[in-house]
C-alpha cells in the first residue's frame, strides 16, 4: 500500500452557489458556500488570498443578453480554471460564505453569470498570501482602481472587526462612475459604509466623486494630512500603471505598502510558473522572477519592477 | 476480481507500480503537488526541467489559453542544478513514485554536466532529455529537429547517466518523427516520451501583436490529444513495436479513456500534463479510471493491453 501524503487541503472542493447579484451595468458578486473540509479550509481564510474556480461547465446566457463586444467569442470553450479574489467571508457554525466581485471581461465570466442558487462550483483555494497587518499601525489607506476594490473590502471588514484601533481610509477611483463595482447608498459604497470606513470616491471624468485619478487624490490626502509615515500602511489593488504610481508615492512619503498584483495563471498553485512577476533581488541590483501565485498575490510595493 | 488487475508495467526495466506519470513543466520539482493528491500513488514523476545554471524565464505574459488548449512560454525557468540537488532532492528522496528528471541545456557540454551530476543520485530513476523544448533561443528543440544532432547529444548523455534510464523527449514539430525516433534508439535512448508541445501562436485583434512577450508558445491540453496518439502509434509501429524501448505517451491527456487511448496506441505509461493544471488530483484519478477499464474488459494486466491496435 502507498502512505497517504497529503500535506494541506486545498481542494478541489465543491461550492454551492447561494446568490449571484448583479451590480450595476457589469459587475456581479457571486456567493459559494462551502460545508466541511472546504468550509474549515476557507474559515480562515486571509483578504488579498484567492481562489481559482472551474468555469467550464457553465453555460453561456441567450445571445441576446450576451454583451455586443463579446458576443463574437462568447462561444469559445473554457480549459483552464479562473483565479478570483474574494471581497467577503463568513464563517458560521459548520459553513464558510465566500464572495467574489466579478467583472465581466470574457467567455468565462460570461458564463460566471449564468450560476444560479444551488448550482455547484469546483473551487481550489484558499491560494497565495493575503495582505499581512504589522504591529503598531495607526493608519491604514486602502487605495483601489476599478475591480480592485474587492479584497480591499474584505480587508476593511478584517480592520474594523480585529483591529478596531486603527483608523481606516478607502480612495476608490473609476474611469467612471458607471465603473464602480460597489452598490451605493447616498452615493457611498455601501460595504464601506457598513464597515463604519470612510470612503472617497474618484472618478477619471469626474461623473462621481473628485475628477480625476485615485492616486492624485491619494498623494493629496498624503500631503494634507501629516501623518507619521511609521505609524501608516497603505493597501492596494488595482491596474498596474495605478498601482506603480501608488508605490512610488508609497516610496517618496516612506509609508510601508502592499500591493495586489494580477496576472494570467494557468494553475494558480504554483506548477506552470506562468504568472511571473518581476522582483528586486535583494542584495543586488539584479532582478528575479516571483510567482504572483505562491509569493504573491500580496506584495511589498518595494519590491515589484514595474515596466510599463 | 478487482484485486487481481495488474496494472504495474516494466518502464526500460524498472518497475512501475501503476503506468501513471505526472509530465515535467506541470508537477513542479518534488512534491508540489502534495497539497493536493497523494503523490505517492503515481507510477512515475517528471520534474520540472533543470539546466545546469538557474534560468529567470521569460517575461510574461507566459500563457494564455486557446480553444481546449493553452499556450505556454515559461522559457525553462528553473532553480538550476545546484538549488534542485540541495533543496529539492532530499524531498525527492522520500517519495515512492519512480522520479525522473527532465534536464535541458543550450549545448551538448551542459547536458552532459548535468546527466553526470544526476546520475549519483540513488533517488532518481532516471533523466529525461528535453531536446524539444519551443520556447528559448538556444538549444531546446533546435536539437531535437536534426537526427544528426539528436544522435549526438543522445550519445553523449548516454556516456553520462550510467545506469540510469535515458527517455528521451521527442517534438512533434517535425517532418516525420520517426525518423528522429530512430536516431534517439540508435543512440541508446532506453525510453522515449512524446510528444512536447507543438510551437504556436495567438494574436490580439486589437494590437495586432502576440499576446505572448516570447510571440511564440507551445501548444498543449486536449486539443492535440488526437494528433499526439497519431505519433505514439506510429512511432511504436515504426521505431518500438519490437525492441525493448518504452514509450511514455503523452499529449492532452484529461480522463483515463484518454489514457487507455495511448496505451492501445502503443504506449507503456502515460504522462499527465496540462490536466494538473485543472485538477491537480487528476493522475491519480486516472490511476483509478484504468484499473476499472481493466475490470471491466477482464484484462488481467495492463501489458497486454499495450500496442492492440487492431486496423
Amino acid at each position: 500500500m502507498t502512505k497517504e501524503r497529503i500535506k494541506s487541503n486545498k481542494g478541489p472542493f465543491t461550492a454551492t452557489v447561494t446568490a449571484n447579484k448583479r451590480i450595476g451595468e457589469r459587475f456581479y458578486r457571486l456567493r459559494l458556500e462551502f460545508a466541511g473540509a472546504g468550509a474549515r479550509a476557507f474559515a480562515k481564510a486571509q483578504p488579498g488570498q484567492f481562489v481559482e474556480l472551474d468555469l467550464s461547465t457553465a453555460t453561456l446566457p441567450p445571445p441576446d443578453s450576451i454583451p455586443e463586444n463579446l458576443l463574437d467569442v462568447s462561444s469559445r470553450n473554457i480549459l483552464l480554471r479562473r483565479p478570483f479574489s474574494f471581497c467577503d467571508l463568513n464563517s458560521k457554525g459548520s459553513k464558510t460564505c465566500v464572495e467574489i466581485l466579478y467583472c465581466v471581461v470574457g467567455p468565462a465570466s460570461l458564463r460566471m453569470t449564468t450560476l444560479s442558487k444551488n448550482d455547484l462550483v469546483s473551487v481550489i483555494g484558499p491560494l497565495g498570501n493575503g495582505f499581512s497587518i504589522p504591529e503598531g499601525k495607526k493608519t491604514a489607506l486602502l487605495v483601489s482602481g476599478g475591480m480592485g476594490a474587492g479584497p480591499l473590502l474584505h480587508l476593511a471588514k478584517i480592520l474594523k472587526e480585529k483591529h478596531a484601533k486603527i483608523n481606516v481610509i478607502a480612495i476608490v477611483g473609476a474611469k467612471t462612475a458607471k465603473e464602480l463595482p460597489f452598490e451605493m447608498q447616498k452615493s457611498q459604497p455601501k460595504d464601506f459604509k457598513k464597515y463604519k470606513v470612510k470612503s472617497q470616491i474618484t472618478t477619471d471624468d469626474g461623473s462621481l466623486g473628485i475628477k480625476g485619478f485615485v492616486t492624485d487624490c491619494l498623494l493629496e490626502w498624503l500631503n494634507k494630512n501629516k501623518l507619521t509615515a511609521e505609524d501608516t500602511i497603505i493597501y492596494s489593488c488595482g491596474p498596474e500603471a495605478m498601482l506603480a504610481r501608488v508605490a512610488e508615492i508609497a516610496k517618496q512619503h516612506k509609508i510601508d505598502c502592499q500591493i495586489s498584483m494580477e496576472r494570467m495563471m494557468a494553475c494558480g498553485f504554483g506548477l506552470c510558473q506562468s504568472c511571473a512577476v518581476e522582483c528586486r533581488a535583494a542584495g543586488s541590483n539584479e532582478t528575479i522572477y516571483k510567482l504572483c501565485c505562491k509569493d504573491g498575490p500580496v506584495f511589498d510595493s518595494k519590491e515589484v519592477v514595474f515596466r510599463l | 476480481m478487482k484485486e487481481k488487475i495488474d496494472i504495474s508495467v516494466d518502464f526500460a526495466g524498472v518497475r512501475l507500480a501503476n503506468p501513471v506519470f505526472t509530465a515535467s513543466g506541470t508537477c513542479g520539482y518534488a512534491d508540489e503537488l502534495a497539497d493536493f493528491a497523494n503523490i505517492n500513488a503515481l507510477g512515475g514523476f517528471i520534474t520540472k526541467s533543470i539546466t545546469l545554471k538557474p534560468r529567470k524565464g521569460n517575461p510574461t505574459p507566459r500563457i494564455v489559453e486557446t480553444d481546449s488548449g493553452m499556450l505556454n512560454a515559461i522559457g525553462l525557468a528553473n532553480i538550476g542544478l545546484e538549488n534542485f540537488l540541495k533543496e529539492k532532492l532530499p524531498i525527492i528522496e522520500k517519495m515512492t513514485a519512480k522520479v525522473f528528471v527532465n534536464i535541458a541545456g543550450e549545448t551538448i557540454d551542459e547536458y552532459v554536466a548535468v546527466a553526470q551530476r544526476l546520475s549519483a543520485e540513488k533517488a532518481i530513476a532516471g533523466l529525461e532529455l528535453n531536446i524539444s523544448c519551443p520556447n528559448v533561443k538556444k538549444g531546446g528543440i533546435t536539437f531535437g529537429t536534426d537526427p544528426a544532432q539528436v544522435a549526438e547529444v543522445t550519445s553523449a548523455a548516454k556516456k553520462a547517466v550510467g545506469g540510469k534510464i535515458l527517455m528521451v523527449k521527442l517534438s512533434p514539430c517535425v517532418t516525420d518523427i520517426s525518423v528522429i525516433a530512430r536516431a534517439a534508439v540508435d543512440s541508446g535512448a532506453d525510453a522515449l516520451s512524446l510528444i512536447n508541445t507543438f510551437t504556436a501562436m495567438v494574436i490580439d485583434i486589437e494590437t495586432a501583436r502576440p499576446v505572448l512577450a516570447n510571440k511564440t508558445g507551445g501548444l498543449s491540453g486536449p486539443a492535440i490529444k488526437p494528433i499526439a496518439v497519431y505519433l505514439v502509434n506510429k512511432v511504436y509501429n515504426e521505431v518500438t513495436k519490437n525492441t525493448k524501448i518504452p514509450i511514455l505517451g503523452m499529449g492532452g491527456i484529461r480522463n483515463a479513456s484518454d489514457a487507455i487511448e495511448f496505451i492501445i496506441a502503443g504506449a507503456t505509461a502515460v504522462g499527465i500534463g496540462t490536466a494538473n493544471f485543472i485538477d491537480p488530483a487528476c493522475a491519480i484519478k486516472i490511476i483509478e479510471g484504468i484499473k476499472k477499464y481493466c475490470a471491466r474488459k477482464k484484462i488481467e494486466s495492463i501489458k497486454e493491453l499495450i500496442g492492440t491496435l487492431e486496423i
